[in-house]
């Protein structure tokens, strides 16, 4: 089993692929619900949640609602692996939000 | 002196309702990133990220940035290669991602469309009414229409067949940094003669204006043809790209090229075997069936007058889609697998072969990062060298990777200056003004910078884009 920190390195690593092309915004549903808003797409989640490991942002409130609102559909990852990325984006938000539970529970910051 | 956030998102939100003010610091964060392949800086987080639904709520927001003197960063979807979308200092960012309502109008002969649509989204509409768009951006599934035609960017398509995207526009709806609505242009399919501030705003990459309307005139969708022909050396292709203009051959509206590496690595992403070798890719359009043909037979005998191993029209919609697709598939390797470094080349048409070996030594030579790679494909009819410095490591530090992109950047803008050219698709500004200042004289600058200060005197819209080279 991976330690918190080999999943962080191994998180960090996948998130760095995304380039932000934003390719796959339209496929994302709470993208759509929200009239357009890249926070609440896969893109906004995958940046959101490689600048909250690299420490420049802290979980709050917001924060974890950009990342608990995926639904899980998986439509950006076809498009994502249509465009040759290929990054599994919904494992990688479900991980993230496992790390940043196992680290609030133990009180640690986000 | 630091300015009151919690006052500007109550202000923000009572101009264009608090649900469109977002002030949290992810979605900041997400707004300032682009495509650029380091990442945001702390120093250049915006303000706040304002989302409104139409001109009215643009004035509102400008009018009141004016007053403040707060800077405001246009956000169309963040593709520009060049930073135009990245901020470069704090700012409001303006998203123009509710503005993408969509009126085509058959009658009229042209269509309206907000600022924000998505490119295929818009193409998806037109052809319900025969029409195409004649605007072919790689980004093509999140680009918008306000981003492509405030850069007036050619993207895939050759100039000389298809023009740019500001010879389509017949009228704009834009905000000036000072608040007040104009309404350019004509409702006819003629466009005016003369001095008229479409043309003006058109290309202005944010400097100027807000765009948040547009209105274009309907393109029937034509008939298309594709050609391949596979090269043994890339100076062969260049000789038919420069032998096409000097003959005076109808250009295609798309000329591709991928250099063999590149072909190699394409190829195989798309289940079809190494041409081992450059491969040139064309398509041509024409509004009868017959003349396309004719115009992709008459191609083919072009091109076999110069050296191709092989080049023919490809009838078969699978092979196509996959040769195709293979230079899409070249550029994802690229970017996918490791640090790429972009560049531009619009050479003067008889210098392009110099212009091409030039590009590929001063990337082969970068002092800033040993043992880069040489990748080149692209819209090389236009014609465009897209020049790519490819480095295997991903996480590179920041400060390499500026070293980098700056050196690739310059040694490439100057076959530019060389040769008299351009460039047709990434703009101007963001991190070519060094180009600019240097490719045109000081009058030629100093009467941009003259016009940035007389429509937006406090220098609110995209600020930073002109003034450095970063």
């Amino acid at each position: 089993m991976k330690t918190a920190e080999e999943t962080r390195d191994m998180l960090l690593s996948e998130l760095a692929k995304c380039r932000a092309c934003r390719f796959c915004l339209d496929t994302c549903p709470t993208y759509q619900a929200s009239a357009g808003l890249e926070t609440l797409s896969s893109c906004g989640r995958l940046q959101t949640l490689r600048y909250l490991l690299m420490g420049m942002l802290r979980l709050d409130d917001s924060l974890a609602y950009i990342l608990y609102s995926c639904l899980d559909c998986k439509r950006c990852e076809i498009m994502c692996k249509s465009k040759g990325q290929g990054l599994e984006i919904t494992s990688l938000i479900q991980m993230g939000r496992a790390l940043l539970s196992d680290r609030l529970l133990k009180g640690e910051e986000g | 002196m630091e300015l009151d956030v919690n006052k500007l998102s109550a202000d923000l939100g009572r101009l264009i309702g608090k649900e469109y003010v977002f002030v949290d610091k992810p979605t900041n964060l997400l707004y300032a990133k682009d495509v650029m392949p380091w990442d945001v800086e702390e120093q250049y987080m915006p303000y706040a990220v304002a989302r409104p639904a139409g001109a009215g709520d643009v004035s509102a927001v400008l009018r009141y940035a004016n007053e403040q003197s707060i800077p405001v960063h246009i956000h169309g979807a963040g593709t520009s290669l060049i930073g135009l979308a990245r901020p470069k200092t704090r700012a409001i960012v303006l998203d123009m991602g509710r503005m993408t309502e969509i009126t085509v109008y058959p009658e009229r002969g042209y269509f309206e469309t907000g600022a924000g649509a998505h490119i295929h989204l818009l193409r998806k509409e037109l052809a319900k009414h025969g029409a195409m768009l004649p605007i072919f951006p790689g980004s093509e599934w999140i680009a918008t229409i306000g981003g492509i035609v405030a850069v007036n960017t050619s993207a895939h398509a050759v100039d000389a067949a298809l023009g740019k995207p500001g010879d389509y526009v017949l009228g704009l709806e834009a905000v000036l940094p000072t608040g007040e609505i104009l309404d350019t242009g004509t409702e006819s399919t003629r466009r005016p003669a003369g001095i008229e501030h479409t043309k003006l705003l058109v290309g202005s990459e944010g400097l100027l204006c807000v765009i948040t309307k547009l209105r274009m005139r309907l393109v029937p969708l034509p008939y298309f043809e594709n050609i391949v022909a596979y090269y043994d050396d890339v100076d062969d292709i260049l000789d038919a790209v420069m032998a096409m203009y000097r003959q005076n051959v109808p250009p295609p509206m798309f000329f591709e090229f991928l250099d063999g590496r590149s072909a190699g690595i394409g190829f195989k992403a798309v289940g079809l075997a190494d041409p081992g070798g450059p491969v040139g890719m064309m398509t041509l359009h024409c509004w009868s069936k017959a003349g396309c043909r004719d115009l992709a037979d008459n191609f083919v005998a072009f091109l076999k007058s110069g050296r191709p191993r092989e080049a023919r029209v490809v009838d078969d919609k699978q092979e196509w889609e996959k040769i195709w697709g293979s230079r899409a598939e070249a550029g994802n390797y690229v970017y996918r697998l490791g640090s790429t470094f972009g560049s531009e080349v619009s050479p003067r048409i008889d210098k392009l072969k110099e212009a091409y070996h030039e590009a590929k030594a001063a990337i082969l030579g970068l002092e800033s990062y040993k043992d880069v790679m040489f990748h080149a494909f692209g819209h090389i009819g236009a014609p465009s060298i897209h020049a790519y410095a490819f480095v295997e490591e991903k996480d590179l530090p920041n400060d390499v990777k500026k070293a980098i992109m700056a050196e690739v950047r310059q040694k490439t803008e100057d076959i530019n200056v060389k040769y008299g050219g351009c460039g047709g698709e990434w703009g101007v500004t963001g991190q070519r003004v060094p180009f600019l200042r240097k490719r045109y004289n000081g009058a030629y600058f100093n009467l941009l910078l003259q016009l940035k200060r007389t429509l937006d005197p406090k220098n609110i819209l995209n600020r930073g884009n002109i003034e450095v080279a970063t």
